[in-house]
């Protein structure tokens, strides 16, 4: 069957080796992952100078930390004197400065190079000309988003007008206070699948009745496997039974102060392209930093976030965090399924998308768009 | 003496290094006293002026061994041998180095001239 004898109900999807091509995805590194804003990391896990965290965006790996007057800044790892890795860890605390363990240059919280051995001998090298390689960092939502490119699109149009396109303003956002949450359960997954079968997935509700029962429990119109991110500013109401967002429909935490009555007992699910999936509900955000490190394998590192006072009184949360965290073991277990079958000869051509589904053929149009633009 | 700069250009919490022949490094503390030691580390040539500066001790920058700016002393390795110490004089606003007599402890590959 050939794209043009698809029947009407359906169309196409990628076709199956954009999920198995090694040149597909070295250029999804360099033309989106390199070149987007992507959420990198929660800003209160950098909590005083020197604090990093290290994460892979393409094929880069970048130091993220914070400067002694307070700001967030973000750096190529790579020693500028003969590319040695600075920082091998994921997180850790300098005091004062980062030192490359090979020859001991030595760059302070901002990127400058401050010493190095026989550095007074060399009055001609710039300390900021040879400091760190900089990369644009913003913080929003209480995470700091980096940009790899040289001049990044205005933030505004790339990833909060992607927000108001998906609740019809920011306001709605800002409402959940995101910056003032506190993490109540951060959980590393690592998914044998390729990125793009992760966002899909998310994308629709399709298989919502199949492999989520528990979520259709507290979200009975997910059952009817309509996406939820189709219509502007619509919830997810809760079943009229269901108290909470949580595995059994039980109480859930004191409601965020900010939250809207209009926004009382609805989830919202956002897809932030390329990276990031928000979700959010009265009493809690779950947001998803999703890192793609082969074209098989992608890391995704989901945080529960509550009231600052929900944490801290200890309350057990568990019955909050189970309900997503089970959602997203059947979503990953669902897209390592597909994984192994998109170089199959029965995929080829790719499959097809329901007409619930036909919005997934815009992020389809969208990755091809930004893979044919240099 | 040697003139280093004037005092209003050095506030407290800063060095200033000379380019003299063993270079020499002069540090206002906090606390609002001068010192003035050898620039160079005796363990390898980084220069102490770019260290941290912590009450009357500095730090080298590169592998964090620590001299007493009052008597030159190290406290722990890599360094093994005192930074020489010089004296500070302020006339009419003006920093200047009484240098010592003694001989320098530079690192090796300093030693010798002509191979610094």
């Amino acid at each position: 069957m050939t794209t043009n004898s698809l029947p009407p109900s359906v169309i196409a999807t990628l076709p199956g080796h954009y999920y198995t091509d090694e040149t597909v995805f070295t250029l999804e590194q360099s033309r989106i992952f390199e070149r987007m804003w992507v959420c990198a990391v929660r800003a209160a896990d950098l909590d005083k100078p020197g604090a990093f965290r290290t994460v892979r965006i393409g094929r880069e790996s970048v130091l993220v930390t914070r400067s002694k007057d307070g700001s967030v800044r973000a750096f190529l790892n790579v020693c500028r004197h003969r590319g040695a890795r600075i920082c091998t860890e994921e997180s850790g605390q300098v005091r004062r400065a980062f030192q490359c363990p090979y020859h001991a240059w030595t760059y302070d919280l901002d990127g400058k190079l401050i010493a190095a051995p026989n550095l007074t001998k060399m009055p001609d090298i710039d300390r900021v000309e040879f400091g760190l390689v900089k990369v644009h960092v913003r913080e929003w939502l209480g995470y700091v988003w980096v940009c790899l490119a040289d001049e990044p699109e205005p933030f505004e149009d790339e990833v909060q007008a992607q927000v108001v396109s998906r609740l019809g303003d920011l306001g709605s956002i800002h409402n959940y206070g995101m910056e003032d949450l506190a993490l109540a359960k951060r959980v590393v997954y690592d998914v044998r699948a390729n990125w793009k079968l992760i966002i899909e997935n998310f994308m629709e509700c399709y298989h919502c009745a199949t492999i989520h029962p528990e979520l259709t429990e507290v979200l009975p119109e997910f059952a009817e496997g309509l996406a939820t991110q189709l219509y502007v500013g619509h919830g997810a109401e809760f079943g009229a039974d269901v108290q909470g967002f949580t595995v059994d429909g039980s109480p859930g935490a004191e409601r965020i102060p900010g939250v809207a009555e209009s926004q009382d007992r609805r989830y919202y699910g956002l897809t932030v392209k390329p990276l990031t999936f928000i979700n959010l509900v009265p009493d809690h955000v779950i947001l998803h930093r999703i890192f793609p490190v082969a074209i098989d394998q992608t890391v995704v590192e989901c945080d529960w976030l509550f009231r600052q006072d929900v944490v801290d009184g200890g309350r057990d949360l568990s019955a909050s965090i189970e309900l997503f965290h089970r959602v997203n073991v059947q979503d990953f277990d669902a897209c390592e399924r597909c994984q192994p079958a998109m170089g199959s000869r029965a995929y080829a051509r790719g499959g097809v998308l329901v007409p619930t589904e036909h919005h997934i053929g815009g992020f389809h149009e969208w990755v091809l768009e930004r893979l044919g633009t240099d | 003496m040697i003139p280093a700069c004037p005092l209003s250009a050095l506030p407290r919490g800063e060095a200033v290094r000379l380019d003299t022949d063993p270079p020499i490094a002069v540090f206002h503390t906090e606390d609002g006293e001068l010192y003035a030691v050898d620039d160079t580390c005796t363990h390898q040539d980084a220069s102490l002026a770019d260290g941290w500066l912590e009450g009357c001790e500095v730090e080298c920058p590169l592998h964090a061994s620590r001299f007493d700016l009052r008597t030159g002393q190290v406290d722990a390795p890599p360094a093994k041998l005192p930074v020489r110490t010089h004296g500070v004089v302020v006339e009419d606003g003006m920093v200047h180095v009484v240098p010592s007599e003694l001989p320098p402890n530079l690192p090796p590959g300093l030693r010798t001239p002509g191979r610094a």
